[in-house]
């Protein structure tokens, strides 16, 4: 029962406790809090279970596959299954979701809703996931906006009304467009099922000349061309990748922390994560291209350099603390564009990778972000110096994040950038070497801006309105802890990571690049 | 003697609709002056025989299409009607009820109210089941009449008197227009029955059209602008936000929800009838009026465009829903102008799910007309907290209203798309799916008021009997895109009664 329904018991697992804390009195706030705690740390159990216990990492296929029919008149399929793209995403998610329950204990506004929000959020985000049907892919797409919305919008910053509605407003552009091309593709093959049209676009049947979509042409281009490029940018504004990125620093500088862990963390990886499995392999390309990813590799991959780099300029331009965090995610988010591009198994694994240490190192900056903001009730990197005299905790936990994520050699985030720039110098195409030139130059401003920052709040004089600060409290170092383990032992032993992703990586390579 | 019985029979749900009228107004005169809350009783009474019976013929009526019987040669029974009076039942039980919780109606004497709503749907009842232009007709103008005394029903209130005004003058001049072209029709085929107008057999309209288009042309222009007034098609949709305004609010819904859907009923059987029908399409694409679809197409475009864009600014809830309903005739638009069965289903399903996003959205408009006093989003500020449950389930007729799953608005874009696709009509998708994005922002207002600010005080006004139609209209907003087997089956068999049948293979 539990392990042949383990992906739907995961995914539904939230949405049980949000059902539950509807039915809490709102004056029970323990209880409230109980009730996220377990139902967050379920899933994450399980998850754990699943990676370790469940998953069979040899195989590159799917896995754990549930499937029945759901919506029968239009061939919708309420279809699960996991492989080794989307385990350690899941895995990653059901970890933030169970750090942000705890980093949300200090929020005293509408509790009640708060959770109920933040669980059915969860619900969303796991279902995106494990979904490999396009159609329940989409719908879980679209119900992750919906909590956001509310979870920025009531509980943020002075901004919060605008970030809100324009973080809706650009995710939904960019989703309804890729719901235009969902249903070019059901039109055309018949079905919503990703592998099957994965299938499809191999054999060389989707989009062929004589289907029925083949002639379907938007704005002068061809159905290949306007379907690649509708899913791309509705993921592109997810991840987000300039110039679609504008959205990103507004709905993080006011989400409430845990929310702004949350979204760096794991909704910015949705974007990355739907490109490999609902985009690059789905749509066929022209000419002697088997895909339209081939064809487009060069243009992506010049995004991608372009956010790297922009990303840490602006990040060092910053004198807010949590929109030079906010920045940072554009530069690092864009090595994966870049490693994804460059077509090699080496390159697409550290893209892989990059995502899920990017998870953990951009979490744990927001935490800190959280603690000081909490103490200062300002942002401003200019208006601290000399904390570490007050806070010496917080000083070495922030000191080792800020380390994992600029790419210290031991640490995660160097594995997988260096990963990624190998990956991408190997390219075939030689203009990729230009690029890895150019993105260092964004390693070393994130270098310098987020040393810059560790310099200006924490050393020089102590302020003397800060000398009453009370170090990080025990729950403050509980909601890092497990981040900052990760960023440490997947620097020294990566292989946690890429052991289980191989093989599906390896099977994805060799599709898109037609090399068995 | 045989058939007269045999028609009578077939028209039973009618005449039930018509007694129930009569008593309405006998029992108003003899209880005179008491609470008229017994009146909309005897009315959903009433309304659910019909519905009864309704649902019987739609049994009887057997799944294969075909007509199943037509009275005096003037009414035709089909599943299409049938289809489209059930929703006239329900959607009249909704505002029956909504009178009746109304606060800010008085409590004495307003039979007439019931009266004139039930009237209102007869004319409807009508006006979907006939071929015959002249019964249509005259369906459509008892359905106006109703329409225009309802929407002055307060009488001493200056924007009640202006907004039956406008609808009466815009009303005239539109049946007026819709009339002569039908004349000229009549002129040129010799018939007012659209079957042996269009029809495969005679092909009259096939036949004129060769030998002389541009009447033809002209005719159905006219026609054309007729419906497009009824449903709020720019650019006939200026009286709507004025007349929608003005109303009293059951009176609005009654407007947006079940006199919009009749009036896209006989839109759909009159281009259905001339373009569609089996055998029809090819001759008439032969002669080069299939470029009807291209009008409709661009009619689409632009009254989706405009409904949204002016429903930005507006402040008052009434006003922005009035514009909602005008993009939603534009969305709906979209199914028609792919011009193939499909494109009808989907326009069909997608008016199922209109009518529960937007009885739901004007419910709550009631139920907060009834708490503040105010219809604009700006007295709604913080009122989410206090008044949770509608609230919330408003948020979900929102998500709807835009088109986010999961709910039945979500699906019915599904499917509107999908048809419009498979049309050629990849235009017309890019533009719907951005005016989706432009209707969140204004949709999303309102969610912004209700919850994004907040105010001090006490909860007040609390309707629970409202609030709890108003969440099972949500709980079946969400359960409709959960599973929607038999309203997707329905809006299949609706179109195939009317004669047209999807291309083999699908």
């Amino acid at each position: 029962m539990l392990h042949d329904h383990l992906l739907s018991w995961i995914t539904f697992l939230p949405l049980i406790g949000m059902a539950l804390i509807l039915f809490v009195p709102k004056r029970e706030i323990a209880a409230i809090k109980l009730v996220s705690l377990v139902c967050t740390g379920l899933p994450l159990v399980l998850a754990t279970w699943l990676y370790f216990g469940v998953f069979d990492k040899t195989q590159a296929g799917l896995q754990l596959t549930e499937r029945a029919d759901w919506i029968r008149a239009i061939g919708a399929q309420y279809f699960v299954a996991v492989d080794g793209l989307s385990l350690a995403l899941i895995f990653l998610t059901t970890l933030l979701l169970f750090v942000a329950v705890p980093a949300s204990f200090n929020i005293t506004k509408a509790q009640k809703s708060y959770y109920a929000l933040l669980l059915l959020l969860e619900v969303g985000i796991l279902g995106v996931f494990v979904a490999q049907d396009y159609f329940l892919f989409y719908v879980f797409w679209e119900i992750m906006l919906l909590p956001m919305y509310f979870l920025i919008g009531i509980w943020g910053g002075p901004k919060r009304e605008y970030a809100a509605i324009k973080f809706f407003l650009y995710t939904l552009a960019g989703s309804v467009l890729m719901l235009v091309a969902i249903i070019c593709l059901r039109l055309d093959s018949g079905t919503f099922s990703i592998p099957g049209l994965a299938a499809a676009a191999k054999s060389g049947t989707l989009l062929a000349a004589g289907s029925p979509m083949a002639d379907a042409v938007i704005l002068g281009m061809p159905p290949n061309t306007w379907i690649f490029w509708f899913l791309f940018v509705g993921f592109a504004i997810k991840v987000p990748i300039v110039p679609f990125h504008t959205w990103l620093p507004d709905a993080h500088v006011e989400a409430p922390t845990p929310i702004s862990v949350i979204l760096a963390g794991i909704l910015l990886k949705l974007g990355g994560y739907g490109m490999i499995r609902a985009c690059f392999t789905l749509v066929p390309g022209q000419g002697e291209h088997a895909y339209a990813m081939n064809q487009f590799a060069i243009p992506l991959a010049i995004i991608g350099v372009v956010s790297i780099v922009y990303g840490a300029f602006v990040a060092l331009g910053q004198t807010d603390f949590k929109r030079m965090v906010a920045y940072s995610s554009v530069s690092h988010m864009g090595y994966v564009l870049l490693g994804f591009a460059a077509l090699t198994v080496l390159g697409m694994e550290g893209a892989a990778l990059q995502m899920f240490n990017h998870g953990t190192s951009s979490a744990v900056m927001f935490l800190v972000v959280g603690v000081i903001y909490d103490r200062a009730h300002h942002r401003d990197l200019n208006g601290f110096g000399g904390l570490s005299q007050v806070m010496p905790r917080y000083w070495a936990l922030t000191t080792l994040g800020f380390f994992a994520a600029l790419g210290l050699p031991g640490l995660a985030g160097f594995v997988s950038e260096a990963l990624t720039l190998i990956g991408a110098y190997q390219a075939q195409n030689p203009i990729f070497k230009v690029f890895v030139v150019i993105s260092l130059i964004g390693i070393v401003i994130t270098a310098a801006f987020l040393l810059w920052a560790i310099q200006r709040v924490f050393l020089g004089n102590l302020n003397p309105k800060y000398k009453d600060y009370t170090d990080m409290n025990a729950r403050e170092i509980f909601c890092q802890a497990p981040l900052l383990f990760l960023c440490v032992i997947l620097g020294i032993c990566p292989w946690f990571l890429i052991d289980w992703m191989n093989p599906s990586i390896r099977l994805l390579v060799s599709t898109l690049t037609g090399n068995a | 003697m045989e058939s007269y019985l045999e028609g009578m029979r077939l028209i039973a749900p009618e005449l039930v609709l018509c007694g129930v009228t009569l008593v309405v107004l006998v029992w108003d005169m003899v209880r005179r002056g008491r609470d008229a809350r017994e009146l909309g009783g005897v009315t959903l009474a009433g309304l659910a025989a019909t519905a009864w019976l309704l649902l019987g013929q739609w049994s009887a009526l057997g799944e294969t299409g075909a007509h199943a019987g037509t009275v005096l040669g003037m009414v035709t029974v089909d599943r299409f009607g049938t289809f489209f009076k059930l929703f006239t039942v329900g959607a009249l039980a909704v505002v029956a009820f909504f009178v009746m919780v109304d606060r800010r109606e008085r409590r004495r004497g307003i039979g007439e109210y019931y009266f004139l709503l039930l009237g209102a749907a007869i004319g409807i009842f009508f006006m979907v089941s006939t071929n015959n232009l002249l019964l249509l007709m005259l369906g459509l103008e008892l359905l106006s009449l109703a329409s225009y005394s309802l929407a002055g029903f307060h009488k001493g209130e200056k924007r009640s008197a202006e907004a039956a005004l406008k609808y009466v003058v815009f009303g005239g001049l539109s049946a007026g227009v819709m009339l002569y072209g039908i004349s000229l029709l009549f002129g040129l085929t010799g018939t007012i029955d659209l079957v042996e107008m269009g029809g495969a057999r005679s092909g009259l309209l096939a036949a004129q059209l060769h030998a002389s288009p541009i009447p033809v042309a002209v005719a159905m222009v006219l026609i054309l602008a007729g419906f497009a007034y009824k449903v709020s098609v720019v650019p006939f949709h200026f009286w709507t936000p004025d007349v929608y305004e003005g109303a009293p609010t059951p009176v609005t819904t009654f407007l947006a929800v079940a006199s919009k859907a009749a009036g896209f009923a006989v839109l759909l059987r009159f281009v259905g009838a001339l373009f569609l029908v089996d055998g029809v399409e090819a001759t008439i694409r032969a002669y080069g009026l299939g470029e009807v679809g291209v009008l409709l197409a661009v009619l689409s475009a632009v009254t989706m465009t405009l409904g949204n864009l002016a429903a930005i600014r507006q402040a008052s809830l009434k006003r922005l829903l009035a514009y909602s309903s005008i993009a939603h005739a534009g969305y709906v638009l979209m199914g028609l102008a792919a011009m193939t069965a499909g494109g009808y289903s989907a326009a069909i399903f997608y008016l199922a799910a209109y009518y529960f996003m937007n009885l739901g959205a004007f419910g709550f408009l009631l139920y907060f007309e009834g708490v503040t006093g105010s219809e604009t989003i700006d007295a709604l500020k913080g009122q989410g907290w206090k008044h949770p449950l509608v609230s919330w389930t408003m948020v979900i007729f929102l998500i709807s209203l835009t088109g986010l799953p999961p709910t039945v608005g979500f699906f019915g874009k599904f499917l509107l798309f999908r048809e419009a696709l498979d049309a050629n009509l990849g235009w017309l998708v890019v533009v719907a799916a951005l005016n989706s994005v432009v209707s969140l922002f204004y949709y999303f207002r309102v969610a912004k008021a209700l919850f994004l600010a907040t105010t001090d005080g006490e909860a007040k006004n609390r309707q629970p009997v409202l609030g709890g139609v108003l969440a099972a209209l949500g709980a079946c907003t969400v359960l409709f895109f959960l599973f929607n087997g038999a309203l997707q089956d329905w809006s299949e068999q609706a179109p195939a009664s009317l004669g047209i049948s999807p291309p083999p293979g699908e």
